[in-house]
């Protein structure tokens, strides 16, 4: 896989549900930004504020209301098709009637990829998501973190240029989580894929991304934009750096405001 | 399954191990249910010598043996229940092919739906036996008829579970699936329809006793040939335990299919989520 070379620009993106039965909700106003390629991108924000939505409209499956979402050539800014995208999500998603290998193999099924290749690839995945053994297991069989590495294998070996990763720890108990974490910035780190992480966790943020998008309260806007300039690899380790301490703070006092608000709101909303 | 029972010993008593053993033996659900079958028909048997009553009406169980015996052996019984099973899964068959096909696409597709409630909610309560004078008239009394009957009694359950089954897949799996690239028609045949799969299994179990009870009744009806028809006829020139046989040979019939499809249930433990 190349270096991928195609930004994620979002201009102006509003989204508003408008359900034929009740008030209309505005889920998404005005967002602008841009995921650069290559880099990890981590949204963070309330419950509510149109995280999930925004990486829904990323990946084509819901469309905005309004503004545009483009697709640009990193090298002479064009317009590009959508690239490649797969996605990592919370509650796993793996269809339990087929075994860890299967499901790993999912995607290059459908797409009629022979057997010979799929079968290599998705040994591969497996491989780097440490679940050799497992490949005959079915999902039920295995913990919650060994389910989400078979979600992350089954989307890592479509070979995205996006991985779109959806709360993607948010079902897994602490400690789970934390090796998680490690395991996939060393993943993203040497894949150099694009990501796009949605997360309610501050430190999941710092741990793997380049880039955090602070939202506010419904309706979701960009509050703030703040780089992590973090040594890599980052590990538990890093969390001892006075420089996650300082950002840690940084962002925790944006999202105290924007969490407080939606708290207010969503007991009016009620 | 282990039950705990209140315990009897009290300090004191010693150890009976005749008792023990007998009391482990009640303990097992399979001796308990043949156990009790088999005291039944000794019971039977021995009331039946005792008083006398004849064989007209009450049959003893010895004598019920050697008419099976008789009518496995020369009298065509093997023909009879060949044909109802024929008759009984030729007719399923087709119902379950068409029933989950049809059931697919009630539930994704929201017009189907809207037709086919109609007449699910007209034609399903229907009690099914009451059709089969019109299927005589349209349809005479041979096979097609037979077939027909029997596909009436499967095609409902299972068309309502099918639909039941796919509207209940989890949209998460679904969302997965498109994300990996798979196309609608892709996602139908290889999300949703094997989500649905022990809701369609319910629809078979349903389906398939309703066609056992219609072909038999049918053949009671009309039938030349066939476990209902023997039965029909046994019971005319009063050879009662023929009529029993025929009787057993149904309850067995009854008991493969239910242990069959326990077997099967137990092997959809992959659809289970936890």
């Amino acid at each position: 896989m190349g270096m991928p070379a195609v930004a994620i620009e979002f201009e102006d993106i509003g989204l508003t549900f408008a359900p034929a039965s009740a008030a209309p909700t505005v889920a998404l106003e005005a967002v602008s930004c841009r995921f650069e390629p290559g880099k990890v991108t981590a949204l963070i924000g309330p419950s509510g504020c149109g995280k999930s939505t925004l990486l829904q409209i990323t990946r084509g499956f819901l469309d905005p209301t309004r503004g545009r979402l483009r697709f640009v050539e990193r090298s002479d800014d064009r317009v590009t098709a959508r690239p490649a995208m797969s996605t990592v999500w919370q509650a796993f998603n793996l269809f339990p009637w087929l075994t860890v290998m299967e499901n790993v193999a999912f995607g290059l099924d459908v797409a009629g990829v022979a057997r010979a290749e799929r079968d290599a690839r998705s040994r591969r995945a497996i491989v780097a998501v440490d679940l050799t053994g497992f490949e005959h297991r079915y999902p039920r069989q295995l913990s919650g973190g060994m389910r989400q590495r078979v979600g992350l294998a089954r989307a890592l070996v479509m070979e995205p240029e996006v991985l779109l990763l959806d709360e993607p720890f948010g079902a897994l108990d602490a400690q789970t989580r934390l090796v998680l974490q490690e395991q996939l910035a060393h993943l993203v780190e040497t894949s150099g894929t694009t990501a796009i992480l949605v997360t309610h966790s501050i430190e999941e943020a710092i741990l793997l991304a380049d880039t955090i998008l602070v939202m506010t309260a419904r309706p979701g806007r960009i509050a703030a934009r703040i780089d992590v300039e973090l040594p890599r690899p980052r590990s538990v380790a890093t969390t001892r750096d006075p420089g996650f301490a300082a950002l840690f703070d940084r962002i925790y006092s944006l999202l105290r405001d924007e969490v407080m608000r939606a708290m207010v709101s969503g007991s009016e909303g009620a | 399954m282990d039950t705990p029972r209140p315990k009897e010993d009290v300090a004191g008593t010693q150890a009976r191990p005749a008792a023990t053993m007998a009391r482990s033996l009640l303990d097992d659900p399979r001796v308990l249910g043949w156990g009790s079958i088999v005291l039944v028909l000794l019971f039977w048997e021995l009331t039946a010598r005792l008083t006398g009553v004849s064989a007209l009406y009450l049959p003893r169980p010895s004598q019920i043996v050697v008419a099976l015996v008789y009518l496995f052996g020369s009298g065509g019984l093997a023909v009879d229940l060949g044909v109802t099973l024929w008759r009984i899964f030729a007719g399923f068959a087709i119902a379950l092919f068409a029933g989950t096909l049809l059931g697919l696409w009630i539930a994704t597709s929201f017009r189907t739906r809207a037709v086919a409630d109609m007449f699910i909610a007209a034609l399903y309560p229907l009690p099914k036996v009451t059709l089969i004078p019109l299927l005589i008239i349209w349809l005479g009394t041979g096979g097609p008829f037979m077939l027909t009957i029997s596909f009436l009694g499967a095609i409902f359950p299972i068309v309502i579970n099918t639909v039941l089954g796919v509207s209940q897949c989890d949209p998460g799996l679904v969302l997965a699936a498109r994300d990996l690239g798979a196309t609608p028609q892709q996602i139908m045949r290889r999300v949703l329809l094997p989500s649905a799969i022990p809701s369609i299994f319910a629809g078979v179990r349903l389906g398939l006793g309703v066609s056992i009870i219609l072909v038999v009744a049918a053949e009671m009806v009309v039938g030349k040939t066939g476990l209902g028809a023997r039965l029909y006829l046994a019971g005319q020139i009063l050879e009662t335990e023929q009529v029993f046989a025929v009787l057993i040979v149904l309850a067995a019939l009854g008991i493969v299919v239910t242990k069959l499809q326990d077997t099967i249930d137990a092997s959809l433990g992959n659809w289970r989520t936890d």
